[in-house]
């Protein structure tokens, strides 16, 4: 007898092997969903050191030994929360940090209401950043801290280390946009034509929510659909079910944008890709990359649908410093800090690198032989592979 | 009866003897107006030293003027004039009704002409895409006729706020005329996913490949829909009707924004957010003037 172009009897008996799959999990997913869960995130303690309007300083200090000679200051976008750095325990940056003997801040921006539509790019890098630094050398009595920045936050840093390159040692961009002009990414694509000037207008700040929708209409078929049909495949198991819920309540915990920065922001980057020219102005003053004399190390995601590379990698290329370096992961935007892939990696090796350039130049150049191969050395070989390097020439 | 006895009873003579008399009982009304003592009278407007009250004064301004313009229409010749009109009144009444019909008639013809460019413009489309062009009928008669409707100027001393509520209305609908375009723009990824998983089922099915895993089928959709979005949304429509979208929120938030601020919230004790805004601003420069100082050295 000739074979069926069709094998519908082990279709149906497929089919009837999940439906008893799925009466198991509905049934265990129950339990799950009812069962005490912990969905808190950012749970690693932390002090409010400093300030200012809605916008607060959070201090990490290690337990045990402090590794570096100058702290680290965070600086996340204004987009969603800082909180990411700390979303579980296990896949924590903030964690990853403490344990590596980094004595660091961050910056929360808080959540901007109505009042608060007037403030510009200026008055959060001229303002919020510059007084948060400020305080930070004056507490530590350093001339220069370590300046690492998510996102727009990279950004943020990117105009204050041009601006103020005196009070920087070195600077780390993760996943941060400076060159907008690349149609790699949608939002690259949607923000050139924006009428931002209406819609700045009208809202006075942009809801998060409305910013939100956006980041999902990027792609609804994985962020509306697939990732929940995620979610019912695994519901019941407990873990799964609680970080699924930590990154749920993360992903729309999202503050409104101040809507004078958002128009500076969408206008300035996005529709006309100053910064990366070194003619973006803020504060009166020109945003000149060449002024950006420090080490920079920089991270960006392969696969970053918000921040694709084309917009990252170009800053290497435009600053003034020599030690420049970029690190292209094998991930998306978010994954650099979650992924546990790139957890093994991504805080250890920035680490090291602020270890190799915490001191001052003229000490580092009597050492300069053995830190180095000390580092070469502790590079794992499993990670190098996720890791595509660039030292600026 | 002789001519005179006819004169009398003529329709001028009539009216003429009873404009007569009416005159003579409105100047003995008035004269029979009491001169009060005005120890009598408490009110403000009570006579001293004799002088009329300001309502005695009233009616008696009201009486000349009267007998003046009684005198005048008794004349023979005035009372002519009127009886000679009184025989054109139909031809006039007919003029007026002419003027109304024609008035009416000619709007709907101008009406008329407006349904008949709705078929001219739903001529254009065959409807082969019922969703489709039915979404772009809409909009262009909207935006070509029906609009029309919504910018006729507002009359009178309610007319700010008839115009507040009519614009509110009006960006309402072009934001729902919008928001179904770009909604219908969303759901044609899903609609070709469809389609095109079911040609490819029916490609594996001929050649004996189907998979036997259910979830093997859910993979195979997914990805040809992630495949269209992306398709879409690079697409220079996609954009256009991106920002045609929030351009209309954004005008429709902006008026239901006025209409409530304009006119409701304006007769409330309460600050608007206009008002509010105007605050903040002035209180972000002190606030920011006040950091510049304190840092100077």
């Amino acid at each position: 007898m000739a074979q069926p172009k069709i094998s519908v009897d082990l279709i149906l008996s497929k089919l009837a092997e999940d439906a008893e799959k799925a009466g198991e999990s509905v049934q265990k997913a129950s339990d799950v969903l009812m069962e005490n869960l912990d969905t808190e995130i950012a749970v690693t303690p932390y002090d409010i050191v400093y300030e200012e309007d809605r916008v607060k300083l959070k201090h990490y200090k290690p337990t045990g030994d402090i590794q570096l000679k100058r702290p680290l200051l965070v600086v996340y976008a204004l987009i969603n929360r800082e909180t990411m750095l700390d979303l579980q325990p296990g896949r924590s940056v903030v964690q990853n940090f403490l344990q590596e003997g980094i004595d660091f801040y961050m910056i929360d921006w808080g959540y901007p209401a109505r009042k608060d539509r007037y403030l510009t790019i200026d008055d959060h890098v001229n303002g919020y950043m510059d007084n948060i630094i400020d305080f930070i050398l004056d507490k530590h009595h350093v001339d220069k801290i370590h300046l690492m920045g998510i996102c727009m936050g990279g950004t943020f840093c990117v105009i204050y280390s041009a601006l103020h390159p005196e009070k920087i040692k070195n600077l780390v961009t993760t996943v941060t946009p400076t060159n907008f002009d690349t149609n790699q990414g949608l939002l690259h694509i949607w923000m050139k034509d924006m009428d931002v000037d209406r819609i700045v207008d009208t809202y006075g700040n942009i809801p998060g929510d409305i910013m939100n929708l956006g980041f999902l209409l990027l792609n609804p078929a994985r962020l509306m659909i697939d990732k929940y049909v995620g979610f019912i495949e695994n519901m019941s198991n407990k873990t799964f079910v609680e970080n699924f819920v930590r990154m749920e309540k993360w992903i729309f915990d999202s503050p409104d944008v101040p809507g004078e920065t958002f128009r500076q922001f969408v206008r300035d980057c996005y529709q006309k890709n100053l910064l990366i020219q070194s003619k973006m102005e803020v504060g009166g003053k020109r945003v000149d990359l060449k002024k950006i004399t420090m080490p920079l190390l920089n991270y960006y995601g392969k696969y970053d649908h918000l921040v694709p590379p084309e917009a990252c990698e170009l800053l290497t290329s435009r600053i003034g410093s020599k030690d420049a370096e970029d690190i292209c992961l094998d991930t998306g935007h978010i994954g650099i800090y979650v992924s546990s892939k790139c957890q093994r990696e991504f805080a250890p090796r920035i680490v090291r690198w602020l270890k190799e350039r915490d001191e001052d130049k003229k000490k580092r150049e009597t050492k300069k032989a053995g830190p180095k191969k000390r580092a070469a050395k502790r590079a794992p070989k499993a990670a190098a592979s996720a890791l595509k390097t660039k030292t600026n020439p | 009866m002789d001519d005179k006895q006819k004169d009398k009873i003529a329709p001028e003579f009539i009216f003429a003897d009873w404009i007569k008399t009416s005159m003579a009982f409105w100047e003995s009304m008035v004269s029979m107006w009491p001169t009060a003592d005005p120890a009598d009278d408490k009110s403000p407007d009570s006579k001293k030293d004799g002088k009329p009250s300001r309502l005695q004064k009233s009616l008696e301004s009201t009486q000349k003027t009267w007998t003046a313009w009684s005198r005048i229409i008794s004349e023979p010749e005035t009372m002519e004039t009127i009886f000679k009109g009184t025989g054109e009144v139909p031809e006039i009444l007919l003029k007026i009704a002419q003027t109304f019909t024609n008035s009416f008639v000619r709007f709907q013809q101008q009406w008329l002409e407006k349904a008949g460019k709705f078929q001219k413009s739903t001529k254009s489309y065959t409807f082969e895409n019922l969703d489709e062009d039915a979404v772009k009928v809409w909009i262009q008669l909207y935006e070509t006729e029906l609009r029309k409707i919504f910018n006729i100027p507002q009359l009178g001393l309610t007319r700010f706020y008839q115009e507040k509520m009519i614009q509110s209305v009006d960006k309402f609908n072009r934001f729902q005329s919008n928001l179904t375009e770009f909604l219908r723009l969303l759901s044609l990824p899903m609609e070709k996913s469809f389609q095109i998983l079911q040609e490819k089922l029916t490609e594996l099915a001929e050649k004996g490949d189907l998979p036997e895993d259910s979830k093997a089928y859910y993979q195979m959709w997914i990805k040809i829909l992630e495949g269209h979005y992306m398709t879409l949304f690079q697409s220079f429509e996609y954009t256009k009707i991106l920002n045609k979208t929030l351009h209309s929120m954004s005008e429709f938030s902006e008026a239901k924004k006025e209409l409530l601020q304009d006119t409701l919230l304006y007769m409330l004790p309460v600050p608007t957010q206009k008002e509010m805004d105007e605050l903040y601003k002035e209180i972000y420069l002190l606030k920011k003037r006040i950091k510049e100082l304190e840092k100077r050295p």
